[in-house]
């Protein structure tokens, strides 16, 4: 019996390895790349360590784009965009938890159908509305939209967590005297950081990562964001560009891969949580 | 509950304050006093030339700066569109003439024929106007840079076989290129694979390529019938197509990976003397040549290859100005600075593409041998305007029907009768709806 | 206060529900309206708006660009759906399994999901690169091909090699959703099973499967939509080519409104593919709860 589970402990793990390598290995391949002299690119041999590393096209990247500036304008970005949806959403989140009126079918609803439309019917109409606004071309605008961008799956996660959280606890609370925010926020939400991590987690990288709304929405080359920069590189032809080009997207993958490892835990059971409690 | 909605909206009113406390306000600020100008130079070269360019105004012209603006060839079409649509528009942008008589035609761009002067008007060559002019006479941008297609080859490939490479007093015809392509294709090692192909050219995106080749076979796709555009390919179309297929499949002397790579990607397997020659490729690609060939690698300019005639046809790169621009006056006056005689010479040297002054191609610089340019600028004179310039529709026409269709049939997947059908059939598909607008 | 879990009146939650409800009807389901409106007129970018019916419709019937990219559409989102919850359900049940380091994989896994879309094209057009890419580098050596391959403009191979990159980038996705319900299933129903004595692969039918069902058919829907709409991670690597082969419906839409500026007909090719979606998803979903009620 124990040379079964060890066999198929090692199968496993064969599994699982062969899965990291498929999954994992073209990141590897391209942080490879930007450390590779152009020459050795294009060498035509075959091997994973470069041959005589460089940080040439790290160097490249950092003269010739607005590199920092654009990563600058994704972080305040996603910071801000993660902190209003977060907090706009936990109310609502309790909200559709504890109450069941009409409105949590329509809130439910519009979760599930805003990820059937193609962006392309928004975008147009959201152009021009935000420039009506005098919101194009600021990164107001572009919170605003990643906030309701994020929107629908963090009210998702949120509120199936909410379920879980004992109703006795509130009740306790309130027979103290607390009103509904102070339960809300001082109650409830200490007891939903799983949820509000991966929340956090979700809302942060897909701002961080979003590329079609600001394309359209910037215009302005000091208020770019960094995917935006980093699309400017793929349009540009030629074999002297391949390291920079890797080099920039090892720079901008980095902090999306950093915060998932830190928030791993956290979003998995926040998942759970999200996905099954309904 | 009250003091809960109070918490909520007070935390929106507050990100906003933080928002507007961020020092990116400022940078909006000197934005709306400067003049935005969008460049699309991407050669390393020509990105500085461009901002040395921007850099000499702006120091001469305090009262008016120029923000330089880096775009791309391929986001900028998406920037300019929208930024027509809302008015949020540079005041100056880079891009070429196919797609900004388009543009003109919808009347997004401010009709230039007014402002410009006549040192200008009568130095830029008469092919350069004809590719930004408009039936009523309005330019629609100011032509600086003209591609022309060019063919390279292999210095040390050709005088080990024995072949006189081509001069521009004797240049080849196609038959000749044919006959040498096919020498040129050898199998060194001798194990029934070939080494060495006598040609090659990028046609991953070939319309460009067939179209403004097929004109010194007399080709020109676009008829005008009835006042309609209407798309034939008739014996002189078909010419150029079934040369190059049938070097491809029967004489098996152009390289197969020519199918679905673009020119410059072909160059690295030109330096690696994979191909002897490399044809239809952009006169800038010399740049990469120049910078990137290997020290022992000697390399030579084909003058246009002969087919009825010499023939080729060409687009430019222009300056507009977009109708929407404020400072239309001010604009057109940075325009008449990085234009100037001695400034678009700078701008084409350091972009390697000729430029579209009489006055700078008679510099010495532009009669370079060893850089190629001698022979790239003697061929300025074959440069022909296709017939489909101003063609309503030509651009969707270009990547919708043409380019997909030529890449199936450089593939191997039509043959040259199915190829020509399909393309007089889908065009009527896309012309049509520009048709309806009636424009 | 001991009705505290009951004061529920639909203007409380309405109050709690608003902060987060006035920006989406702002943001999104306003220029969503307007947009699914503009479909239903002849708008093209610098001229007036103007309503035109079913015109932009009876136009799709005969454009063969349309079909094409729709019969593309649907060969890519059905085979990358179930490519990906195939595979994240296998990459699940390993992880279930709880071997050693298995947050370590648990965490690398997400690699893919984390990267930005244009990245992850990025990323795979340096690994299909004629010239550079790793996999005509090995595949040479190994003696299996001997010339070179263009994968991203063959006409042969580009729809498998876009297909993969795309099934890459989605596997995290389906895997963490599926792990979550495989986590979610109580133990004590594999106990029952155990004393019966009933193999592993008796077990998978008979508990995680059904067990599993709401969650497969949540992802599947879900990833159906999301795949549909795919845009990002195609556009960079072929930009709909080679001969407009993997023009997915998205890259078509997105062509007409900024290429051609014929934003009514891109709007009009949005309202298909959310009729298309709708369709497929509800006679999915009531197979599936059908089946699940029996």
């Amino acid at each position: 019996m124990k040379t079964r589970t060890f066999i198929a402990d090692l199968l496993t793990h064969a599994g699982l390895i062969l899965f990291m390598i498929f999954l994992v290995f073209p990141l590897v391949w391209m942080i490879a790349t930007s450390f590779r002299p152009t020459a050795e690119i294009y060498s035509g041999t075959v091997a994973l360590l470069p041959e005589s590393p460089s940080l040439d096209h790290y160097r490249t990247i950092f003269l010739e784009q607005k590199i920092f500036t654009s990563m600058g304008n994704s972080f305040i970005v996603g910071i801000c965009s993660t902190l209003i949806a977060v907090l706009i959403a936990l109310p609502g989140a309790y909200a559709l938890a504890r109450y069941s009126t009409r409105w949590n079918n329509v809130v439910l609803g519009w979760i599930l159908g805003s990820q059937i439309f193609p962006v392309i019917l928004v975008m147009i109409p959201l152009y021009i509305l935000l420039r009506s606004m005098a919101l194009t071309d600021s990164l107001i605008g572009l919170t605003l939209v990643y906030v309701v961008w994020a929107l629908p799956f963090v009210l998702w996660m949120l509120h199936g967590y909410v379920r879980t959280v004992p109703l006795d606890i509130e009740e306790a609370a309130a027979i103290d005297g607390a009103s509904r925010s102070q339960i809300i926020f001082r109650i409830v939400a200490p007891l939903l950081l799983p949820a509000i991590g991966a929340s956090v987690l979700f809302a942060f990288v897909s701002a961080w990562n979003e590329f079609f709304f600001a394309l359209v929405l910037m215009k302005d080359p000091n208020l770019m964001t960094l995917q935006v920069e980093l699309a400017r590189f793929t349009g540009m032809e030629g074999q002297a560009r391949t390291g920079p080009l890797a080099a920039a997207s090892v720079l901008a993958t980095v902090p999306s891969v950093v915060l998932f490892g830190f928030l791993q835990k956290w979003f998995s059971s926040g998942l759970i949580a999200g996905a099954v409690k309904n | 509950m009250k003091r809960f909605i109070l918490v909520g909206a007070g935390v929106v009113v507050l990100g906003t304050i933080v928002f507007l406390l961020l020092p990116q306000g400022e940078q909006t600020d000197s934005s709306t006093t400067r003049l935005r100008f969008v460049s699309l130079a991407w050669q390393e070269q020509a990105l500085a030339t461009n901002r040395a360019i921007v850099a000499e105004w702006n120091a001469a012209h305090p009262e008016l700066p120029v923000e330089y603006v880096q775009g791309t060839w391929n986001s900028v079409h998406d920037y300019l569109i929208t930024g027509f649509e809302t008015g949020d528009v540079p005041d100056v942008f880079h891009y070429e003439s196919s797609v900004i008589v388009d543009f003109a035609m919808r009347g997004f761009l401010t009709d230039l024929a007014p402002m410009i002067e006549p040192e200008m008007r009568d130095d830029i060559l008469d092919v350069a106007w004809a590719s930004v002019r408009r039936p009523d006479g309005a330019i629609c941008g100011i032509p600086f840079l003209m591609e022309s297609f060019i063919g390279l080859y292999d210095v040390d490939a050709l005088s080990a076989a024995g072949i006189t490479p081509p001069t521009f007093e004797r240049p080849w015809t196609w038959e000749e290129f044919r006959s040498v392509a096919r020498r040129l294709t050898v199998d060194t090692t001798e194990d029934g694979t070939v080494d060495r192909w006598g040609a090659a050219i990028g046609l991953r995106n070939s319309a460009n390529i067939v179209m403004n080749l097929s004109i010194g076979f007399g080709g020109s796709f676009f008829r005008k019938v009835d006042g309609q555009y209407v798309v034939r390919a008739g014996i002189e179309e078909r010419e150029l197509l079934s040369t190059i297929h049938t070097m491809l499949y029967a004489d098996r002397s152009i390289a197969p990976s020519s199918v679905g790579q673009s020119g410059p990607a072909m160059i690295p397997g030109f330096f690696q003397r994979r191909y002897a020659m490399l044809i239809g490729i952009g006169a800038w690609g010399r740049q990469q040549l120049v910078e990137n060939a290997p020290r022992d690698f000697r390399w030579g300019v084909i003058p246009p290859l002969k087919a009825r005639t010499q023939d080729i046809g060409t687009s430019t790169q222009t300056l507009s100005i977009p109708k929407a621009s404020k400072r239309t006056a001010e604009a057109m006056a940075f325009i008449r600075f990085m234009l100037s005689k001695e400034n678009m010479a700078r701008l084409a040297l350091s972009d390697w593409m000729l430029p579209a002054r009489a006055s700078c191609l008679e510099q010495a610089e532009f009669n370079d041998p060893a850089t190629g340019w001698d022979v790239t600028t003697a061929s300025a004179r074959f440069l022909k305007t296709g017939t489909w310039t101003g063609a309503p529709g030509y651009v969707e026409w270009k990547s919708r029907v043409a380019n997909p269709v030529l890449q199936e049939f450089f593939s191997g997947r039509l043959s040259l009768d199915e190829a020509t059908a399909r393309i007089e059939e889908e065009s009527n598909v896309v012309l049509s709806r520009y048709q309806e607008d009636g424009r | 206060m001991s009705d505290w879990g009951r004061t529920r009146t639909s203007t409380g939650q309405l109050k709690l529900l608003l902060p987060a409800l006035i920006p989406v009807l702002l943001f999104s389901l306003i220029p969503l309206i307007r947009g699914i409106y503009l479909g239903f007129t002849d708008y093209r970018l610098g001229d007036p708006i103007q309503f035109n019916g079913l015109a932009n419709y009876v136009r799709m019937l005969s454009d063969v660009f349309f079909w094409k990219s729709f019969q593309v559409g649907f060969v890519w989102t059905l085979v990358v759906t179930f490519a990906q919850v195939a595979l994240g359900l296998g990459l699940a049940l390993l992880l279930n399994r709880k071997v050693r380091f298995t947050s370590i994989y648990a965490t690398l896994m997400l690699v893919p999901w984390a990267m930005p879309p244009i990245i992850r094209g990025i990323v795979w057009r340096q690994v299909y690169d004629p010239d550079a890419g790793i996999l005509n580098g090995v595949l040479i050596q190994a003696g299996i091909i001997h010339q070179q391959i263009n994968w991203l403009s063959s006409f042969e191979y580009v729809i498998p090699a876009v297909i993969v990159a795309g099934v890459w980038g989605e596997i995290p996705k389906a895997a963490v959703f599926v792990l979550a319900g495989l986590q979610s299933i109580p133990k004590d129903l594999y106990e029952a099973v155990r004393i019966d004595g009933a193999g592993r692969w008796k077990e998978f039918v008979h508990i995680t499967l059904p067990m599993l069902t709401p969650v497969l058919a949540a992802v599947v829907s879900l990833s159906f939509m999301w795949n549909f709409n795919t845009f990002g991670i195609v556009w960079v690597l072929t930009q709909g080519g080679p001969g407009g082969l993997t023009r997915l419906p998205m890259l078509a839409a997105y062509e007409e409104a900024f290429r051609y500026g014929y934003v009514g007909y891109a709007a009009a090719i949005g309202n298909v593919m959310v009729l298309v979606i709708s369709l497929v998803l509800f006679s999915y979903l009531r197979v599936q709860l059908r089946e699940q009620k029996q």
